[in-house]
């Protein structure tokens, strides 16, 4: 430690501070809008709403303004590079769509909205904390940090029993998984004697290289830091929501509020998977034990039971839960194939998986809001036609999930699925792309019902009877924050489809980084 | 009009798709309004297609209006088109056929007109994308995007267990495209860890060393991909529920244009990509598609529903085509493509009357009818002509087509041909005994009784296909010499490959010994 200001120079706070601004900004808003919630007046009407908003703008501008350094900071618990500002700026979208589809939802629940919006805030600082984190401690704080924020936004609607039910679950099933993490890294700490990232990695280096770890001479190492790294990884997986450690998905994402749902689906998701790739690359990768097999297991399982538990659904939001676990599956597959292509394909996936799931979410919402449909996927009969555009960006998202051409979906599966084949994990692909071919039954289904509704007898060849059933959105208006949203969700969702290379620069950029220690 | 002939394929492609911008601001209500402009805009399409087959150069096998840009140089994809003969009449019946279901559905799609003109025109960009297209990757987005229009024109407009079959027809197809995906990219990266490339263009990927095993691995996985769309005889279950339940616009699409996208996939991409096992496997093949020539003409004779009859006799006609292209001889390909588009031709003008039956008669099943030659003479003779085209009439397409493909397969498949030549008499027998009781014999439906003949658009409707039926069938040579310099290249290049086969198997032998 004696050595470290002279590295940083003499202005190595003022440094260290530079490489968290993006998460400063959105503190420092999370607390303003707190502090909205003191004064009644201001309380009231949409104030939170623009504010966090416009902190998230600020944030994402400061994210730009820093994209081209590589600052580590506070004696390298912290680094921002380009892999970080690709995730940042992922993250901080992911917050952006999570507060303009908010506005309405929150109005209608008779939530409080200054809380709301602040955790929101406090959530998106943690998941870009959790990302830059380069330090065992700062990962695990960052975890909790996020997670107490995604507890709290889980069970925000408290007279909904679902919604408590939901958040304790999450609560209770979180709170082993961060003590899983815990032990994990007093397992890693105690066979390596570090907590930096980087230190483990070049611990590791010397390790292997001297033979000691594969030796047997000190079979010690080796048996605490594979126990570290299976526990570190069981901690992580449950946040990413893959197979084993899945259980809490369906009923968090069904019992909370519609937009915490999508911050769930989208925000944690992508942090999660950011830090477990940091770790991976930096980390995993020494084959003290074969990972990449344990991985392949949790890919397969977690495709497979969310295709068919996915099927089984009739809840829409169960059904995206679902199938946010076999995304997850299909994600991992990227890290499985491993290497620059794959670290870059995965990024690329989670980057058009955030588009097309806020914009799903994002229709069931303006569905919900005016309390014309339930969550029910019967009751969505009929709106191709009543609502043609929503429901043909529905339609459009559900393809991308599915894979089709065209869209995203097909670029980050296309991506992930060439760098498995790459390193030859063919039967891998070959499963994955089985599943992707059944998970288009259930996305399809939702298509079916939206614009092939079964025809009533009494009024087989007309479609008045269709449209009897779908009563007007009250006063027509559809939240404008939820339309932008959508519209912005299938800019980028076709764009990426058609027209990945600028992406893929971005996504080839960052990976780049995971290299450069 | 230098420029415009430069990128008359691009042209082609995106002219449908960006004249669905001028569809969308009309209002739903003007039905008229929109048939009309949708079918204007098809007709233009057509014209413009026109000059493909005008500029076409008939003595070459390179490909010709080739565009190329970058696109994804991430992965090696370019934005790279070009058609030789056996693509520039795919294309041309492609327009052609979209003309003319677009002409066809003014008395049958009733409701959500506006939806269905828009669907057909987007599903005409992505047919003649895929045709056009030399890049795989591009290859691949036109292909699997063009399920969606299709499975929304069965879903919505179709009849009867409509639901079921559009999604049997997407998942079926989806299924088998994944599968060749896979090795579609299996190849990609063969040949990045071969040459330090990525390249999705096809004329290079053809020069990927693929082992024999892998070969035959990698040809199965394609193999299902193309021959479920053909589809051929194990692999045909969703084609009779998919057309049966389809407006007749979609039938006649799916029969004309979506089905040759199998047989084109095995000539662009299956057997070039992976020679040797395509012709370890041909045998299979063929035998696959005897099999389906019986098995397709046996069903058919004892089908009670026109539409299901006309679906299963597809499943005997491509069983044909199979024959001819793995029999690798320049006289049976030839004659396979020829046929492509014959069938594209008879089948669509078959479902075209079968579509204007039911628009009368609002029945399919074969009993029902009767008696109609009576009440309308001018709709009996145009459908006994495209009858006898599809059951190979001399002087007529299907007999050219069918007499290419059995005279080059004898030579090498002498048992199998013989066989598949009896196909041709089954087909005289389900098509003109179906014939014989929908139009003759006595009344049985009193709504027979009111039959009206043929108006003006449907007649319009039907001359194009009942033209080209006797031009084929009298004079193909304007076909024959554009697709033949193609499929002289491909046989040979096929044989060289063949013969380097031999002497690396002769080789070995000799060293083995």
């Amino acid at each position: 430690m004696h050595n470290m200001p002279s590295i940083y120079g003499m202005n190595f706070l003022e440094k260290s501070m530079l490489g968290i601004i993006p998460e400063t900004v959105i503190i420092i808003f999370a607390f303003f809008v707190l502090f909205l919630a003191f004064f009644e007046k201001l309380a009231k009407r949409n104030n939170s709403y623009y504010l966090s908003l416009i902190g998230i703008v600020f944030s994402i501008l400061y994210v730009l303004m820093l994209a081209g350094r590589n600052i580590s900071g506070f004696y390298g618990s912290f680094v921002f590079n380009g892999f970080d500002a690709f995730l940042f700026i992922a993250i901080l979208f992911s917050g952006l769509f999570t507060v303009l589809m908010s506005k309405d939802y929150i109005e209608n629940s008779g939530m409080p909205a200054p809380e709301y919006y602040s955790l929101i805030l406090f959530g998106l600082s943690a998941m870009m904390f959790l990302v830059s984190s380069n330090n065992l401690i700062m990962v695990f704080l960052s975890l909790e940090f996020m997670s107490i924020c995604a507890y709290i936004l889980t069970g925000y609607i408290k007279d909904n029993t679902r919604s408590t039910e939901a958040a304790l679950k999450y609560f209770v099933l979180g709170a082993f998984a961060s003590a899983f993490l815990l032990f994990g890294s007093v397992f890693i700490y105690a066979s390596t004697g570090r907590l930096n990232l980087y230190g483990i990695h070049s611990f590791l280096q010397n390790v292997s290289y001297l033979g000691v770890a594969g030796s047997g001479g000190s079979i010690g190492i080796k048996v605490y830091i594979s126990a570290g790294l299976i526990l570190f990884l069981i901690g992580l997986a449950f946040k990413m929501s893959l197979f084993p450690f899945h259980s809490w998905t369906p009923d968090a994402y069904d019992g909370a509020p519609t937009p915490v749902t999508n911050f769930m689906a989208t925000g944690i998701k992508l942090a999660a998977f950011a830090i477990f790739l940091r770790i991976y690359s930096l980390i995993y990768d020494f084959n003290v034990m074969n990972f990449n097999d344990i991985l392949w297991l949790l890919a397969v399982f977690s495709m497979t039971f969310g295709n068919i538990a996915a099927l089984l659904s009739t809840n829409i939001k169960r059904l995206l839960a679902y199938s946010s676990i076999a995304q997850a599956g299909y994600i991992l597959t990227g890290i499985i194939g491993g290497g620059f292509y794959g670290y870059s394909g995965t990024l690329f996936y989670l980057l058009s998986y955030i588009f097309m799931t806020a914009g799903a979410f994002s229709v069931v919402i303006i569905f919900e809001n005016s309390n014309l449909i339930s969550l029910d996927i019967k009751k969505y009969s009929g709106i191709g036609y009543k609502y043609p555009f929503i429901a043909a960006s529905m339609s459009f998202f559900l393809l991308s999930f599915a894979g089709i051409p065209i869209t995203s979906g097909f670029m980050g599966k296309f991506y992930v699925f060439s760098s498995a084949v790459k390193s030859g994990y063919n039967w891998l692909v070959i499963i994955a792309l089985l599943n992707s071919a059944f998970a288009a039954f259930y996305y399809i289904k939702i298509i079916v019902k939206m614009y092939m509704p079964d025809k009533e007898p009494a009024a087989a060849s007309s479609n008045s009877s269709v449209q009897g059933n779908i009563p007007e959105i009250a006063g027509g208006a559809i939240d404008e924050g939820i339309m932008i949203t959508i519209i912005i969700c299938l800019i980028l969702t076709l764009f990426m489809g058609i027209f990945p290379q600028i992406f893929i620069n971005f996504a080839n950029n960052s990976a780049g980084f995971l290299w450069r220690i | 009009m230098d420029f415009f002939i430069k990128h008359l394929l691009s042209v082609l492609i995106f002219f449908p798709a960006a004249s669905i911008f001028l569809l969308l601001p009309i209002n739903k209500k003007n039905q008229g309004v929109l048939r009309n402009l949708s079918t204007f805009l098809s007709l233009v399409e057509l014209i413009f297609s026109f000059y493909l087959f005008v500029y076409f150069k008939q003595d070459t096998y390179k490909f010709q209006f080739v565009e190329k840009s970058s696109w994804i140089p991430s992965f090696g994809a370019s934005y790279f088109l070009g058609i030789d003969g056996v693509s520039l009449f795919l294309i041309l019946l492609t327009t052609l056929l979209t003309f003319i279901s677009l002409l066809s559905s003014y008395r049958y799609i009733k409701e959500h007109v506006k939806e269905f003109v828009i669907l057909m025109l987007l599903l005409e960009t992505f047919m003649i994308g895929t045709f056009a297209s030399l890049d795989v990757l591009l290859f691949y987005l036109f292909w699997e995007f063009m399920l969606i229009p299709m499975y929304f024109i069965i879903g919505m407009w179709g009849t009867g267990k409509r639901v079921y079959s559009a999604v049997k027809f997407v998942l079926y197809t989806l299924s088998g495209s994944l599968i060749m995906l896979f090795g579609l990219i299996y190849i990609f990266i063969m040949h990045y860890n071969q040459t330090g490339n990525f390249t999705f263009n096809i004329l290079r990927l053809y020069n990927t060393n693929i082992p024999s095993g892998l070969q035959l691995i990698l040809f199965i996985a394609l193999f299902l991909g193309f021959a479920i769309k053909i589809p051929l005889f194990p692999f045909h279950t969703w084609l009779p529920d998919a057309h049966t339940e389809a407006p007749t616009a979609g039938s006649v699409i799916l029969a004309g244009v979506l089905l040759k996208f199998g047989v084109y996939g095995f000539f662009r991409f299956a057997i070039p990509l992976l020679p040797e096992a395509a012709f370890t496997l041909a045998p299979f093949v063929i035998i696959l598609g005897v099999i389906g020539i019986l098995y397709g003409a046996f069903v058919s004779i004892v089908q009670k529903d026109l539409k299901r009859l006309v679906a299963f006799s597809s499943v005997s006609h491509m069983g044909f085509i199979m024959l001819g292209l793995f029999a690798m001889s320049v006289i049976s390909i030839n004659g396979a493509v020829l046929q492509l588009l014959n069938h594209g031709i008879a089948t669509g003008a078959l479902f075209l009357f079968v579509g204007m039956l039911y628009e009368r008669m609002h029945t399919r099943q074969i009993k029902d009818f009767g008696g109609i030659a009576k009440k309308a003479p001018v709709f009996t003779a145009l459908f006994m002509i495209s009858v006898l085209a599809s059951v190979g009439l001399p002087g007529l397409n299907g007999f050219i087509g069918e007499f290419l493909i059995l005279i080059g397969s004898f030579h090498s498949y002498p048992v199998l041909t013989v066989i598949a030549t009896s196909g041709i008499i089954f087909a005289a027998v389900y098509l003109l005994w179906m014939f014989q009781r929908v139009m003759f014999q006595g009344v049985t439906n009193p709504a027979a009784e009111n039959f009206e003949d043929m108006n003006l658009r449907e007649i319009i409707t039907v001359l194009p296909l009942i033209i080209l039926m006797f031009l084929i069938g009298f004079y193909p040579m304007p076909f024959l010499e554009r697709i033949d310099p193609t499929v002289l290249h491909f046989v040979s290049m096929l044989n060289h490959h063949n013969i380097v086969y031999n002497v690396i198997k002769l080789k070995t032998g000799l060293s083995n010994a």
